[in-house]
Protein backbone atom coordinates (compact mmCIF):
# COMPACT_ATOMS: atom_id res chain seq x y z
CA UNK A 1 0.00 0.00 0.00
CA UNK A 2 1.46 3.33 -1.02
CA UNK A 3 2.23 6.06 1.50
CA UNK A 4 -0.30 8.35 -0.14
CA UNK A 5 -3.01 5.69 0.22
CA UNK A 6 -2.23 5.16 3.91
CA UNK A 7 -2.35 8.89 4.49
CA UNK A 8 -5.64 9.10 2.60
CA UNK A 9 -7.15 6.33 4.75
CA UNK A 10 -5.91 7.98 7.91
CA UNK A 11 -7.40 11.27 6.77
CA UNK A 12 -10.72 9.60 5.96
CA UNK A 13 -10.85 7.80 9.31
CA UNK A 14 -10.26 11.16 10.95
CA UNK A 15 -12.79 13.08 8.91
CA UNK A 16 -15.64 10.48 8.78
CA UNK A 17 -16.74 10.93 12.44
CA UNK A 18 -17.03 14.67 11.81
CA UNK A 19 -19.03 13.96 8.67
CA UNK A 20 -21.40 11.68 10.63
CA UNK A 21 -21.76 14.37 13.29
CA UNK A 22 -22.66 17.03 10.74
CA UNK A 23 -24.96 14.62 8.92
CA UNK A 24 -26.86 13.76 12.11
CA UNK A 25 -27.21 17.46 12.90
CA UNK A 26 -29.24 17.89 9.71
CA UNK A 27 -31.46 14.90 10.40
CA UNK A 28 -34.56 14.52 12.57
CA UNK A 29 -35.58 10.88 12.27
CA UNK A 30 -34.50 7.48 11.03
CA UNK A 31 -36.71 4.51 10.15
CA UNK A 32 -35.66 0.93 9.66
CA UNK A 33 -34.58 -0.38 7.12
CA UNK A 34 -33.33 2.90 5.60
CA UNK A 35 -29.56 3.21 5.69
CA UNK A 36 -29.61 6.88 6.40
CA UNK A 37 -31.94 9.30 8.15
CA UNK A 38 -34.60 11.01 6.19
CA UNK A 39 -35.50 13.75 5.41
CA UNK A 40 -32.56 16.12 5.20
CA UNK A 41 -33.52 19.29 7.17
CA UNK A 42 -32.10 22.41 8.73
CA UNK A 43 -34.73 22.48 11.48
CA UNK A 44 -32.16 21.58 14.19
CA UNK A 45 -29.91 24.40 13.09
CA UNK A 46 -32.90 26.76 12.95
CA UNK A 47 -33.74 25.77 16.53
CA UNK A 48 -30.14 26.59 17.43
CA UNK A 49 -30.30 30.09 15.94
CA UNK A 50 -33.81 30.97 17.12
CA UNK A 51 -32.89 29.89 20.66
CA UNK A 52 -35.58 27.18 21.05
CA UNK A 53 -33.06 24.43 21.83
CA UNK A 54 -31.24 26.58 24.39
CA UNK A 55 -27.99 25.83 22.60
CA UNK A 56 -27.33 29.42 21.52
CA UNK A 57 -27.45 30.57 25.13
CA UNK A 58 -25.20 27.67 26.20
CA UNK A 59 -22.73 28.50 23.43
CA UNK A 60 -22.56 32.13 24.52
CA UNK A 61 -22.15 31.06 28.15
CA UNK A 62 -19.41 28.55 27.26
CA UNK A 63 -17.53 31.12 25.20
CA UNK A 64 -17.78 33.64 28.04
CA UNK A 65 -16.61 31.16 30.70
CA UNK A 66 -13.76 29.75 28.59
CA UNK A 67 -12.49 33.16 27.50
CA UNK A 68 -12.54 34.50 31.07
CA UNK A 69 -10.95 31.36 32.52
CA UNK A 70 -8.20 31.23 29.91
CA UNK A 71 -7.45 34.95 30.19
CA UNK A 72 -7.29 34.88 34.00
CA UNK A 73 -5.33 31.61 34.17
CA UNK A 74 -2.83 32.71 31.50
CA UNK A 75 -2.15 36.17 32.92
CA UNK A 76 -2.08 35.09 36.58
CA UNK A 77 -0.11 31.91 35.82
CA UNK A 78 2.49 33.99 34.00
CA UNK A 79 3.21 36.25 36.96
CA UNK A 80 2.75 33.57 39.65
CA UNK A 81 5.34 31.38 37.92
CA UNK A 82 7.70 34.38 37.92
CA UNK A 83 7.16 34.79 41.65
CA UNK A 84 7.84 31.11 42.27
CA UNK A 85 11.06 31.11 40.21
CA UNK A 86 12.38 34.43 41.54
CA UNK A 87 11.29 34.51 45.15
CA UNK A 88 11.06 30.92 46.37
CA UNK A 89 13.84 28.43 46.74
CA UNK A 90 11.55 25.46 47.35
CA UNK A 91 10.32 23.34 44.45
CA UNK A 92 7.21 22.41 46.43
CA UNK A 93 5.27 25.29 44.87
CA UNK A 94 5.83 23.77 41.47
CA UNK A 95 5.14 20.25 42.69
CA UNK A 96 1.86 21.42 44.26
CA UNK A 97 0.78 22.78 40.86
CA UNK A 98 0.49 19.17 39.67
CA UNK A 99 -1.98 18.39 42.45
CA UNK A 100 -5.24 18.94 40.44
CA UNK A 101 -3.98 16.61 37.71
CA UNK A 102 -2.76 13.90 40.07
CA UNK A 103 -6.16 13.57 41.73
CA UNK A 104 -8.32 14.40 38.61
CA UNK A 105 -10.42 17.58 38.31
CA UNK A 106 -13.73 15.93 39.24
CA UNK A 107 -12.26 14.55 42.47
CA UNK A 108 -10.95 18.04 43.19
CA UNK A 109 -14.51 19.31 42.68
CA UNK A 110 -15.84 16.79 45.21
CA UNK A 111 -13.18 17.92 47.68
CA UNK A 112 -13.94 21.59 47.16
CA UNK A 113 -17.71 21.27 46.99
CA UNK A 114 -18.18 21.90 50.72
CA UNK A 115 -16.42 25.26 50.48
CA UNK A 116 -18.28 26.23 47.31
CA UNK A 117 -21.57 25.45 49.04
CA UNK A 118 -20.57 27.41 52.14
CA UNK A 119 -19.71 30.57 50.21
CA UNK A 120 -22.68 30.25 47.88
CA UNK A 121 -20.73 29.61 44.69
CA UNK A 122 -22.36 26.27 43.83
CA UNK A 123 -24.70 26.52 40.88
CA UNK A 124 -23.34 29.89 39.75
CA UNK A 125 -21.37 30.89 36.67
CA UNK A 126 -18.78 32.55 38.92
CA UNK A 127 -18.45 29.31 40.88
CA UNK A 128 -17.88 27.26 37.75
CA UNK A 129 -15.31 29.79 36.52
CA UNK A 130 -13.52 29.72 39.88
CA UNK A 131 -13.44 25.92 39.86
CA UNK A 132 -12.10 25.83 36.30
CA UNK A 133 -9.44 28.40 37.21
CA UNK A 134 -8.31 26.04 39.98
CA UNK A 135 -7.31 23.52 37.31
CA UNK A 136 -6.16 25.82 34.51
CA UNK A 137 -4.05 28.12 36.69
CA UNK A 138 -1.69 25.34 37.86
CA UNK A 139 -1.38 24.25 34.24
CA UNK A 140 -0.32 27.79 33.28
CA UNK A 141 2.16 27.94 36.17
CA UNK A 142 3.74 24.66 35.07
CA UNK A 143 3.90 25.83 31.44
CA UNK A 144 5.55 29.18 32.26
CA UNK A 145 7.92 27.85 34.92
CA UNK A 146 10.74 27.22 32.44
CA UNK A 147 10.31 30.59 30.76
CA UNK A 148 11.95 32.57 33.56
CA UNK A 149 15.56 31.87 32.69
CA UNK A 150 18.71 33.95 33.19
CA UNK A 151 18.31 35.70 29.85
CA UNK A 152 14.83 37.03 30.73
CA UNK A 153 16.09 38.14 34.12
CA UNK A 154 18.96 40.00 32.47
CA UNK A 155 16.49 41.71 30.13
CA UNK A 156 14.43 42.75 33.16
CA UNK A 157 17.48 44.14 34.92
CA UNK A 158 18.51 45.99 31.80
CA UNK A 159 15.12 47.70 31.47
CA UNK A 160 15.30 48.62 35.16
CA UNK A 161 18.76 50.16 34.97
CA UNK A 162 17.81 52.08 31.83
CA UNK A 163 15.06 53.70 33.89
CA UNK A 164 12.03 51.60 32.90
CA UNK A 165 9.13 50.72 35.19
CA UNK A 166 7.55 47.30 35.75
CA UNK A 167 5.14 48.09 32.90
CA UNK A 168 8.14 48.68 30.59
CA UNK A 169 9.57 45.35 31.70
CA UNK A 170 6.31 43.67 30.74
CA UNK A 171 6.13 45.42 27.37
CA UNK A 172 9.77 45.09 26.32
CA UNK A 173 11.32 42.25 28.30
CA UNK A 174 8.47 39.77 28.85
CA UNK A 175 5.91 40.03 26.07
CA UNK A 176 8.22 39.96 23.01
CA UNK A 177 9.85 36.77 24.33
CA UNK A 178 6.72 35.17 25.77
CA UNK A 179 4.05 35.93 23.19
CA UNK A 180 4.19 32.48 21.55
CA UNK A 181 4.01 30.74 24.90
CA UNK A 182 1.20 33.03 26.07
CA UNK A 183 -0.87 32.18 23.00
CA UNK A 184 -0.27 28.46 23.48
CA UNK A 185 -1.20 28.70 27.16
CA UNK A 186 -4.34 30.70 26.38
CA UNK A 187 -5.37 28.13 23.78
CA UNK A 188 -4.72 25.16 26.06
CA UNK A 189 -6.57 26.74 28.97
CA UNK A 190 -9.46 27.54 26.64
CA UNK A 191 -9.62 23.89 25.58
CA UNK A 192 -9.44 22.62 29.17
CA UNK A 193 -12.28 24.94 30.14
CA UNK A 194 -14.29 24.42 26.96
CA UNK A 195 -14.43 20.62 27.20
CA UNK A 196 -14.61 20.44 31.01
CA UNK A 197 -17.57 18.32 32.07
CA UNK A 198 -17.24 16.62 35.47
CA UNK A 199 -16.12 19.63 37.46
CA UNK A 200 -18.60 21.96 35.70
CA UNK A 201 -21.47 19.55 36.30
CA UNK A 202 -20.54 19.08 39.96
CA UNK A 203 -19.99 22.72 40.90
CA UNK A 204 -22.68 24.01 38.50
CA UNK A 205 -25.18 21.44 39.91
CA UNK A 206 -26.94 21.40 36.55
CA UNK A 207 -27.81 25.08 36.72
CA UNK A 208 -24.85 26.27 34.70
CA UNK A 209 -25.61 24.82 31.27
CA UNK A 210 -22.43 25.01 29.23
CA UNK A 211 -22.32 23.51 25.76
CA UNK A 212 -20.47 20.39 26.99
CA UNK A 213 -23.17 19.84 29.62
CA UNK A 214 -25.82 20.17 26.88
CA UNK A 215 -24.12 17.54 24.69
CA UNK A 216 -24.21 15.04 27.56
CA UNK A 217 -27.81 16.02 28.36
CA UNK A 218 -28.98 15.35 24.80
CA UNK A 219 -27.11 12.05 24.78
CA UNK A 220 -28.78 11.11 28.07
CA UNK A 221 -32.15 12.04 26.56
CA UNK A 222 -31.40 9.75 23.58
CA UNK A 223 -31.69 12.67 21.20
CA UNK A 224 -28.80 11.98 18.82
CA UNK A 225 -29.82 14.76 16.43
CA UNK A 226 -29.59 17.60 18.93
CA UNK A 227 -26.56 15.92 20.54
CA UNK A 228 -24.92 15.94 17.10
CA UNK A 229 -25.87 19.57 16.60
CA UNK A 230 -24.42 20.50 20.01
CA UNK A 231 -21.32 18.39 19.25
CA UNK A 232 -20.85 20.16 15.92
CA UNK A 233 -21.13 23.56 17.57
CA UNK A 234 -18.79 22.36 20.33
CA UNK A 235 -15.90 21.67 17.95
CA UNK A 236 -16.19 24.90 15.94
CA UNK A 237 -14.46 27.36 18.36
CA UNK A 238 -11.44 25.09 19.04
CA UNK A 239 -11.01 24.56 15.29
CA UNK A 240 -11.13 28.32 14.70
CA UNK A 241 -8.62 28.89 17.52
CA UNK A 242 -6.37 26.14 16.21
CA UNK A 243 -6.46 27.68 12.73
CA UNK A 244 -5.69 31.16 14.07
CA UNK A 245 -2.90 29.95 16.35
CA UNK A 246 -1.36 27.24 14.16
CA UNK A 247 1.87 29.17 13.69
CA UNK A 248 2.37 29.29 17.46
CA UNK A 249 1.08 25.79 18.21
CA UNK A 250 3.42 24.04 15.83
CA UNK A 251 6.44 26.29 16.16
CA UNK A 252 9.58 24.86 17.74
CA UNK A 253 11.60 26.55 20.47
CA UNK A 254 8.93 28.18 22.57
CA UNK A 255 11.21 28.23 25.56
CA UNK A 256 9.16 25.63 27.39
CA UNK B 1 32.61 60.00 41.59
CA UNK B 2 31.87 56.64 43.17
CA UNK B 3 32.90 55.72 46.70
CA UNK B 4 32.58 52.24 48.11
CA UNK B 5 33.21 51.37 51.73
CA UNK B 6 33.07 48.15 53.77
CA UNK B 7 31.17 46.19 51.13
CA UNK B 8 30.49 42.57 52.06
CA UNK B 9 28.63 39.85 50.26
CA UNK B 10 28.36 36.10 50.83
CA UNK B 11 26.54 33.36 48.96
CA UNK B 12 25.53 30.47 51.22
CA UNK B 13 28.09 31.58 53.81
CA UNK B 14 30.82 31.68 51.15
CA UNK B 15 32.27 35.23 51.19
CA UNK B 16 32.46 36.79 47.72
CA UNK B 17 33.28 40.39 48.66
CA UNK B 18 35.35 41.02 51.76
CA UNK B 19 35.17 44.49 53.28
CA UNK B 20 35.69 46.07 49.88
CA UNK B 21 36.42 49.76 49.71
CA UNK B 22 37.70 52.17 47.06
CA UNK B 23 36.82 55.39 45.33
CA UNK B 24 36.92 56.25 41.65
CA UNK B 25 36.85 59.78 40.24
CA UNK B 26 34.50 60.87 37.47
CA UNK B 27 35.16 60.67 33.73
CA UNK B 28 37.65 57.84 34.02
CA UNK B 29 37.50 54.11 33.39
CA UNK B 30 38.53 51.73 36.13
CA UNK B 31 39.47 48.36 34.63
CA UNK B 32 39.08 45.53 37.09
CA UNK B 33 40.89 42.34 36.21
CA UNK B 34 39.89 39.13 37.91
CA UNK B 35 39.33 35.45 37.37
CA UNK B 36 35.87 33.89 37.25
CA UNK B 37 34.35 33.78 40.73
CA UNK B 38 36.60 36.53 42.09
CA UNK B 39 33.54 38.70 42.86
CA UNK B 40 33.87 41.32 40.12
CA UNK B 41 30.38 40.75 38.60
CA UNK B 42 28.85 40.72 42.09
CA UNK B 43 30.45 44.11 42.78
CA UNK B 44 28.87 45.59 39.62
CA UNK B 45 25.48 44.04 40.38
CA UNK B 46 25.48 45.52 43.89
CA UNK B 47 26.32 48.97 42.50
CA UNK B 48 23.51 48.63 39.93
CA UNK B 49 21.05 47.48 42.61
CA UNK B 50 20.56 44.06 41.04
CA UNK B 51 21.99 42.28 44.09
CA UNK B 52 21.79 43.20 47.75
CA UNK B 53 24.97 43.60 49.76
CA UNK B 54 25.24 42.09 53.24
CA UNK B 55 26.85 45.29 54.48
CA UNK B 56 28.68 48.42 53.44
CA UNK B 57 27.86 51.52 51.44
CA UNK B 58 28.02 52.76 47.86
CA UNK B 59 27.93 56.52 47.26
CA UNK B 60 27.66 58.21 43.90
CA UNK B 61 28.51 61.93 43.89
CA UNK B 62 28.42 61.89 47.69
CA UNK B 63 24.96 60.34 47.98
CA UNK B 64 24.31 56.82 49.24
CA UNK B 65 22.44 54.72 46.67
CA UNK B 66 21.98 51.57 48.72
CA UNK B 67 18.28 52.17 49.37
CA UNK B 68 17.51 53.34 45.83
CA UNK B 69 15.77 51.28 43.16
CA UNK B 70 17.95 50.32 40.15
CA UNK B 71 16.16 52.82 37.89
CA UNK B 72 16.95 55.73 40.22
CA UNK B 73 20.65 55.02 40.72
CA UNK B 74 21.92 56.51 37.47
CA UNK B 75 23.87 53.36 36.62
CA UNK B 76 23.61 51.20 33.53
CA UNK B 77 24.77 47.59 33.48
CA UNK B 78 26.15 46.28 30.22
CA UNK B 79 26.06 42.50 29.91
CA UNK B 80 28.24 40.10 27.98
CA UNK B 81 25.24 39.39 25.74
CA UNK B 82 23.98 42.46 23.85
CA UNK B 83 20.36 41.85 24.98
CA UNK B 84 18.82 43.92 22.22
CA UNK B 85 15.04 44.15 22.16
CA UNK B 86 14.11 41.92 19.20
CA UNK B 87 10.95 43.87 18.34
CA UNK B 88 12.76 47.23 18.10
CA UNK B 89 14.99 48.59 15.33
CA UNK B 90 18.59 49.71 15.86
CA UNK B 91 17.47 53.34 16.30
CA UNK B 92 14.65 52.37 18.69
CA UNK B 93 17.01 50.17 20.71
CA UNK B 94 19.57 52.95 21.04
CA UNK B 95 16.98 55.56 22.05
CA UNK B 96 15.20 53.15 24.44
CA UNK B 97 16.41 54.72 27.68
CA UNK B 98 15.93 58.32 26.50
CA UNK B 99 12.14 58.17 26.68
CA UNK B 100 12.35 57.49 30.42
CA UNK B 101 14.40 60.66 30.83
CA UNK B 102 11.57 62.80 29.53
CA UNK B 103 13.46 63.97 26.44
CA UNK B 104 11.31 65.46 23.67
CA UNK B 105 11.09 63.65 20.35
CA UNK B 106 13.40 66.10 18.52
CA UNK B 107 16.16 65.67 21.12
CA UNK B 108 15.69 61.90 21.04
CA UNK B 109 16.04 61.86 17.26
CA UNK B 110 19.05 64.19 17.23
CA UNK B 111 20.89 62.32 20.01
CA UNK B 112 20.11 58.93 18.46
CA UNK B 113 21.44 59.95 15.04
CA UNK B 114 24.56 61.40 16.63
CA UNK B 115 25.14 58.18 18.58
CA UNK B 116 24.53 56.02 15.49
CA UNK B 117 27.22 58.06 13.73
CA UNK B 118 29.66 57.64 16.62
CA UNK B 119 29.02 53.91 16.66
CA UNK B 120 29.68 53.76 12.90
CA UNK B 121 26.24 52.30 12.32
CA UNK B 122 24.96 54.87 9.82
CA UNK B 123 22.61 53.18 7.36
CA UNK B 124 21.73 50.40 9.81
CA UNK B 125 19.20 52.36 11.89
CA UNK B 126 16.10 50.67 10.46
CA UNK B 127 17.45 47.14 10.81
CA UNK B 128 16.28 44.69 13.47
CA UNK B 129 18.71 42.88 15.80
CA UNK B 130 18.52 39.57 13.93
CA UNK B 131 19.89 41.37 10.84
CA UNK B 132 23.08 42.52 12.62
CA UNK B 133 26.45 40.87 13.22
CA UNK B 134 27.69 40.14 16.75
CA UNK B 135 29.93 43.23 16.77
CA UNK B 136 27.14 45.49 15.49
CA UNK B 137 24.77 44.18 18.17
CA UNK B 138 27.29 44.95 20.88
CA UNK B 139 27.78 48.45 19.46
CA UNK B 140 24.03 49.06 19.63
CA UNK B 141 23.98 47.80 23.22
CA UNK B 142 26.87 50.10 24.08
CA UNK B 143 25.19 53.08 22.41
CA UNK B 144 21.93 52.38 24.24
CA UNK B 145 23.80 52.52 27.55
CA UNK B 146 25.92 55.60 26.77
CA UNK B 147 23.20 57.76 25.21
CA UNK B 148 21.42 58.31 28.54
CA UNK B 149 24.64 59.62 30.13
CA UNK B 150 24.65 57.36 33.19
CA UNK B 151 26.54 58.54 36.25
CA UNK B 152 28.38 55.23 36.22
CA UNK B 153 28.54 52.77 33.34
CA UNK B 154 29.08 49.21 34.54
CA UNK B 155 30.55 46.88 31.94
CA UNK B 156 30.58 43.18 32.77
CA UNK B 157 32.91 41.61 30.19
CA UNK B 158 30.83 43.13 27.41
CA UNK B 159 33.06 41.98 24.55
CA UNK B 160 33.82 38.47 25.82
CA UNK B 161 31.59 36.75 23.27
CA UNK B 162 33.13 38.50 20.25
CA UNK B 163 35.85 37.19 17.96
CA UNK B 164 39.35 38.62 18.65
CA UNK B 165 39.36 41.13 15.78
CA UNK B 166 35.88 42.49 16.56
CA UNK B 167 36.74 42.53 20.23
CA UNK B 168 39.78 44.71 19.64
CA UNK B 169 37.75 46.98 17.39
CA UNK B 170 35.14 47.35 20.15
CA UNK B 171 37.78 48.13 22.77
CA UNK B 172 39.10 50.96 20.60
CA UNK B 173 35.55 52.23 19.97
CA UNK B 174 34.74 52.05 23.69
CA UNK B 175 37.81 54.09 24.58
CA UNK B 176 37.05 56.64 21.86
CA UNK B 177 33.41 57.15 22.93
CA UNK B 178 34.15 56.98 26.67
CA UNK B 179 36.68 59.81 26.28
CA UNK B 180 34.42 61.86 24.01
CA UNK B 181 31.35 61.50 26.23
CA UNK B 182 33.27 61.86 29.53
CA UNK B 183 31.92 58.58 30.85
CA UNK B 184 32.69 57.28 34.32
CA UNK B 185 32.88 53.51 34.10
CA UNK B 186 33.88 50.31 35.82
CA UNK B 187 35.00 47.73 33.26
CA UNK B 188 35.43 44.20 34.57
CA UNK B 189 37.24 41.60 32.51
CA UNK B 190 39.33 38.48 32.89
CA UNK B 191 41.35 39.45 29.81
CA UNK B 192 44.61 41.16 30.65
CA UNK B 193 45.01 42.92 27.31
CA UNK B 194 41.44 44.20 27.48
CA UNK B 195 42.04 45.57 30.97
CA UNK B 196 45.19 47.39 29.80
CA UNK B 197 43.46 48.67 26.68
CA UNK B 198 40.29 50.08 28.25
CA UNK B 199 41.38 51.44 31.62
CA UNK B 200 42.62 54.80 32.90
CA UNK B 201 43.00 53.28 36.37
CA UNK B 202 43.41 49.62 37.14
CA UNK B 203 42.41 47.12 39.77
CA UNK B 204 42.93 43.46 40.36
CA UNK B 205 40.39 41.42 42.23
CA UNK B 206 41.46 38.29 44.03
CA UNK B 207 39.12 36.37 46.37
CA UNK B 208 36.80 39.32 46.97
CA UNK B 209 39.57 41.84 47.62
CA UNK B 210 40.49 44.65 45.25
CA UNK B 211 43.97 46.13 44.81
CA UNK B 212 44.02 49.45 42.97
CA UNK B 213 46.73 50.94 40.77
CA UNK B 214 46.65 54.53 39.64
CA UNK B 215 48.42 53.94 36.33
CA UNK B 216 49.36 51.29 33.82
CA UNK B 217 52.97 51.06 34.98
CA UNK B 218 52.06 50.26 38.59
CA UNK B 219 49.50 47.71 37.36
CA UNK B 220 52.11 45.98 35.22
CA UNK B 221 54.50 45.85 38.18
CA UNK B 222 51.95 43.98 40.32
CA UNK B 223 52.83 40.28 40.12
CA UNK B 224 49.14 39.31 40.62
CA UNK B 225 48.20 40.79 37.22
CA UNK B 226 50.37 38.29 35.39
CA UNK B 227 51.71 40.89 32.95
CA UNK B 228 55.32 40.10 33.76
CA UNK B 229 54.66 36.37 33.41
CA UNK B 230 53.11 37.02 30.01
CA UNK B 231 56.10 39.11 28.85
CA UNK B 232 58.43 36.40 30.11
CA UNK B 233 56.44 33.77 28.21
CA UNK B 234 56.71 35.63 24.89
CA UNK B 235 60.41 36.34 25.46
CA UNK B 236 61.10 32.66 26.08
CA UNK B 237 59.07 31.68 23.06
CA UNK B 238 61.17 33.84 20.73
Amino acid sequence: MSRRMVLGLLFLSFIIPFGVLIYLSVSTQWYYPALVSHPFTFSNWLSFFDGRSGLLKSTGLSIFISLMVSMIATSCGFFISRGIVYYTSSRWWLVSAYFPYVIAPVVLAVMLNYYFLQIGLSGTVFGVMSAQILITLPYAVILFYGFWNRNIRNFENLVATLGGSFFDKVMHAFLPSAKGLLVVCFFQCFLISWFEYGLTQFIGIGKVETLTIMVYRFVAESNPYLAALAGTVLIIPPIILLFVNRKFMFRKGLGI
Amino acid sequence: MIEISGLNKSYKQEPVLKNLGFSHPGQKTLSILGESGSGKSTLLKIIAGLEEADGGDVRIDGRSIMQMKPKDRGTVYLYQEPLLFPHLTVAENISFGLKFKGSDSKTVEKDTLRMIGQLKLTGQEAKYPHQLSGGQKQRVAFGRAVIIHPKILLLDEPFASLDPATRQEMQVLFKEIADKENITSLFVTHDLKEALMTGDRFGIMVNGRLTLHENREAFIEDSDTGVKKEIEFWKNLS
